[in-house]
């Protein structure tokens, strides 16, 4: 199987594994065949009959996604009697199709729109009064919606369900031009990892509850991310763009395709992750309890570190690792302990067996690494705890500064609270569970008179200084 | 012409589903025989015999029994019989299982002896409910008597027939959407195999043959290969249980050697064409085939290879006989109906295809359409063609060809009215 042979496509020569799909093959290739229903993940149905080519030697066209590789083999894409085939191919699937690509979601990043342009571009052979109408929204359920016009039927949704969550919801129901996706009767998605068909989807016929009609997607940009939720570390794109008020937000994760972590897919917690960075995000400073204005908030604390005689240093097990390096030798320098306590991130709740991880410090291997240490500090003997936004500290005996990124869910108050800017404005590595590092750039800019840890670092060491 | 009785020899014996009758006639004879055999004499039996596929493609059987036979996976392998007759036209199976059950359940045993399978699954078409119960009737008799179930016939061999009823779909008739559908999946054909190897039933070597194939088994082993081939032509050796529907004096199954003419057939056991209006066209072999006009059924035989000869089909051999009162738009409109509503969907040309290709047609048949719909039409009949998974679509393009380009004067534009 792993021998490599030579084959021919449009007379040029590629080398390929023997044996292997020829789809794949060609699109690695950069070469341009259409597919609804192949997916490197799901692999090939061949129900959609897009991705037909020519081999030397049938008499018929062929589904790229069901031939192997063999020795000599010469494949044409191009051509005036393939295209026809594929135009024509095309042509079926948008008879019935209602052409509603001003109000859908998936315009921008269609496959039978990008066919359309590329294959297609014919007028419309059949009337807007002869197409068969359907059901435009059926709520499949974890906020996944489904318009019956728009599907090509490609079952990539029923097959990722089936195949790889194991799950099963879903299902092909009807027959023939009235066939449909639905669930099964008596159920609806109930897997964790559901809104991936919306990734999955070709068309524009699945649409999460989460991203519809909140974008056209040419206005977003797209940055390379790394999901925080747990110590699996999925990548991650993160699509943003600048809103009308000139504020820049994240509209919505998807998964980055990383073999080595989580393959095409992630949880639907962790999709779903980029919300709480702003509907949670510390803006504002505190001071016993109740807000304040930033110049007394300074104040208060630069008051703690200048009466405390021994400090202890907490942090987060979310922060980068060169932030937790930057903290360790600041921790040194003021001669304080350091502790990243990991007890309180164990939720076995959203743990399973396969990408959702009940350890949910999502950096947790940068701790170990780092050699810092993980026991929860004595803090009887100090008279402050400076807590870089470890989530699970309780009370302490002695005074307390937090310096946070997202509101506590309850908790202690510390005696000052200063903001710290969210993940997804600062950078830098993480480590998977598995060892993993990953670079994680900042998707977006820093927001002005927000601090990161360098900056809380330099002021708290300035006030020490001159204290 | 000689008349010829090979499935249909018992069909008119009083009581002959009750299995004393049956055995009073000679059923379950050929057991005894066939235990003194290997398995494979018994395969080697049917090759030589000839015995094609009876469901309407007509591949040797034996190609088919040796796959299942050689298969090395060390898999029990399962027989199933494929009863899910759906094609329109075609009533020859329901023949077999009513008119003579144990006929069929002996050819079970035969070839689940012959292959080495000890499970037999019956896939019978939902409609066929009444069938279905003087078949599991049969069934029935045949365990109390030990005829079937842990030693058959007392040779120690066991089979064991479980009857499944399919939930109502045309596509279930195709071998691997009937399996889909016997495993408790929806009814979809199967990618086809890139090598030569089995069917599957869940991951089981399997052998899915049509009722009328198994129920010829028992003459075979009975008579010799030799006999079975002084009936037919060298090519298609043998009998079928021929039928004739539409406008006939007689309509019926009424079984013929292959390779007799059709004309003669229709007049001899048709009593030709009812009343006075005169044969305009025959679909020869159930609706799926591509229509002969009457000139072309005067030159037809029937046997395979001149049915492919005259770019149509033998299919299951069930005739549809249509006299010159016959609108062609109307029919070509009424079987793209059928397709339209039986395509499992699965298949982007077919599932879009056969619902276009019918709004086309009704608008040419109310005179709605201008020219264009017969180019159309044609077009997407191409499209249909050897682009899907399984032969249906390709099947309805050879339907729509050949109607639009046998009957060209019918399919012009602005017809006015139609029926």
């Amino acid at each position: 199987m792993s021998r490599m042979v030579e084959i021919t496509v449009d007379g040029i020569r590629i080398e390929a594994q023997e044996g292997r799909l020829l789809l794949p093959v060609l699109l690695e290739n950069g070469f341009g065949v259409p597919y609804f229903c192949y997916h490197e993940a799901l692999g090939p149905d061949g129900n959609c009959r897009m991705c037909m080519v020519e081999i030397e030697g049938s008499k018929r066209p062929q589904i790229s996604c069901d031939t192997f590789v063999s020795e000599g083999m010469e494949v044409r894409t191009e051509g005036e009697s393939i295209e026809s085939v594929r135009r024509r191919i095309l042509e079926l699937e948008l008879i019935n199709h209602p052409v509603d690509c001003p109000v859908c979601d998936k315009a921008g990043e269609c496959s039978l729109q990008n066919y359309y342009m590329e294959y297609g571009l014919y007028g419309g052979r059949v009337g807007r009064d002869e197409k068969l109408h359907a059901e435009k929204r059926v709520d499949l359920g974890r906020g996944v919606l489904h318009d019956r016009e728009r599907c090509v039927l490609c079952q990539r949704c029923v097959r990722f369900c089936r195949d790889i969550v194991g799950s099963a919801e879903l299902c092909v129901a009807g027959r023939g031009e009235r066939s449909y996706i639905t669930t099964v009767p008596g159920r609806k998605l109930e897997n964790d990892y559901a809104v991936n068909i919306v990734d999955l989807c070709p068309v524009g016929a699945l649409s999460s509850v989460d991203f519809r009609f909140k974008k056209r997607v040419w206005f977003l940009e797209t940055t390379e991310s790394v999901c925080h939720g747990c110590e699996r570390n999925c990548s991650i794109y993160a699509d943003h763009a600048q809103d009308f008020d000139g504020v820049e937000r994240i509209y919505r994760f998807r998964p980055r395709r990383n073999d080595e972590i989580n393959g095409h897919f992630i949880c639907d917690e962790g999709r779903f992750g980029y919300r709480e960075l702003e509907e949670r995000h510390m803006e504002s400073c505190r001071v016993a309890g109740a807000d304040s204005d930033e110049k007394e908030a300074e104040a208060k604390a630069r008051e703690l570190i200048e009466r405390a005689s021994s400090i202890v240093v907490t942090a987060s097990a979310d922060l980068y690792l060169e932030e937790m390096k930057a903290i360790s030798e600041f921790a040194l320098k003021i001669g304080a302990s350091l502790h990243i306590p990991l007890d309180g991130y164990d939720d076995p709740d959203f743990s399973d067996e396969w990408l959702k991880c009940s350890c949910r410090a999502s950096n947790r291997a940068s701790v170990l690494e780092s050699g810092i240490d993980t026991a929860y500090p004595k803090l009887t003997s100090s008279d402050l705890l400076i807590n870089f936004d470890h989530p699970h500290i309780s009370s302490s005996e002695a005074k307390r500064l937090d310096i946070v990124s997202l509101e506590m869910d309850g908790g202690d108050e510390a005696d000052v609270t200063l903001p710290l800017s969210v993940w997804s404005r600062r950078s830098g590595t993480m480590i998977s569970r598995d060892g993993v590092r990953q670079y994680c750039g900042n998707i977006l800019p820093p927001a002005r008179n927000e601090r990161d840890i360098y900056g809380w670092i330099d002021t708290i060491s300035r006030w020490k200084d001159e204290s | 012409m000689r008349d010829v009785k090979i499935v249909s020899a018992r069909f008119d014996i009083d009581g002959m589903y009750r299995l004393d009758t049956a055995l009073k006639e000679g059923a379950y004879s050929t057991l005894e025989k066939a235990f003194s055999m290997s398995g494979r004499e018994i395969v080697d039996m049917v090759h030589r015999s000839g015995l094609r596929g009876k469901g309407g493609g007509g591949a040797p059987a034996a190609p088919k029994w040796r796959l299942v036979a050689d298969d090395e996976s060390g898999l029990d392998s399962v027989v199933v019989i494929n009863c899910d007759e759906s094609e329109p036209g075609t009533f020859k199976d329901r023949q077999i299982i009513s008119k003579d059950p144990h006929l069929l359940i002996e050819g079970i045993l035969l070839t689940s002896y012959a292959v080495g399978a000890h499970d037999a699954y019956i896939y019978i078409r939902g409609e066929y409910r009444p069938f279905e119960k003087i078949l599991r009737r049969a069934i029935d008799e045949a365990y109390e008597a030990g005829i079937l179930g842990e030693s058959v016939s007392g040779s120690g061999y066991r089979v064991d027939i479980t009857v499944h009823r399919g939930a109502g779909a045309y596509i279930c008739g195709e071998k691997s959407a009937l399996l889909e559908s016997l495993e408790g999946k929806r009814g979809h054909p199967r990618l086809k195999p890139h090598a030569r190897e089995p069917e599957w039933y869940f991951g089981r070597p399997t052998l899915v043959n049509n009722v009328e194939t198994i129920a010829t088994v028992p003459y075979i082993v009975a008579n010799g290969p030799e006999a079975y081939r002084g009936y037919g032509t060298p090519e298609s050796p043998g009998t079928l249980l021929f039928g004739m529907s539409g406008h006939i004096e007689r309509p019926g199954i009424y079984e013929a050697e292959f390779g007799v003419s059709m004309m003669e057939y229709i007049e001899r056991y048709g009593g030709g064409v009812r009343g006075k209006a005169g044969l305009k066209a025959v679909i020869p072999g159930g609706a799926s085939t591509p229509v002969l006009t009457a000139d072309e059924v005067k030159e037809a035989r029937l046997d395979y290879e001149s049915m492919r000869a005259l770019g149509s089909s033998l299919g299951t051999g069930g005739m549809i006989v249509m006299d010159e009162s016959v609108d062609m738009v109307g029919v070509l409109e009424n079987l793209l109906g059928f397709y339209r509503y039986e395509s499992c969907g699965q298949c982007t040309p077919c599932r879009e295809g056969t619902g276009w290709s019918d709004r086309i047609v009704s608008s040419i048949l109310s005179g709605e359409d201008d020219m264009g719909g017969i180019d159309k039409l044609m077009e997407l009949a191409d499209t249909m063609n050897g682009k899907t998974i399984c032969v249906f679509a390709p099947a309805v393009a050879g339907v729509i060809k050949a109607f639009v380009e046998k009957f060209p004067d019918e399919f012009r534009a602005g017809r006015g009215g139609g029926r």
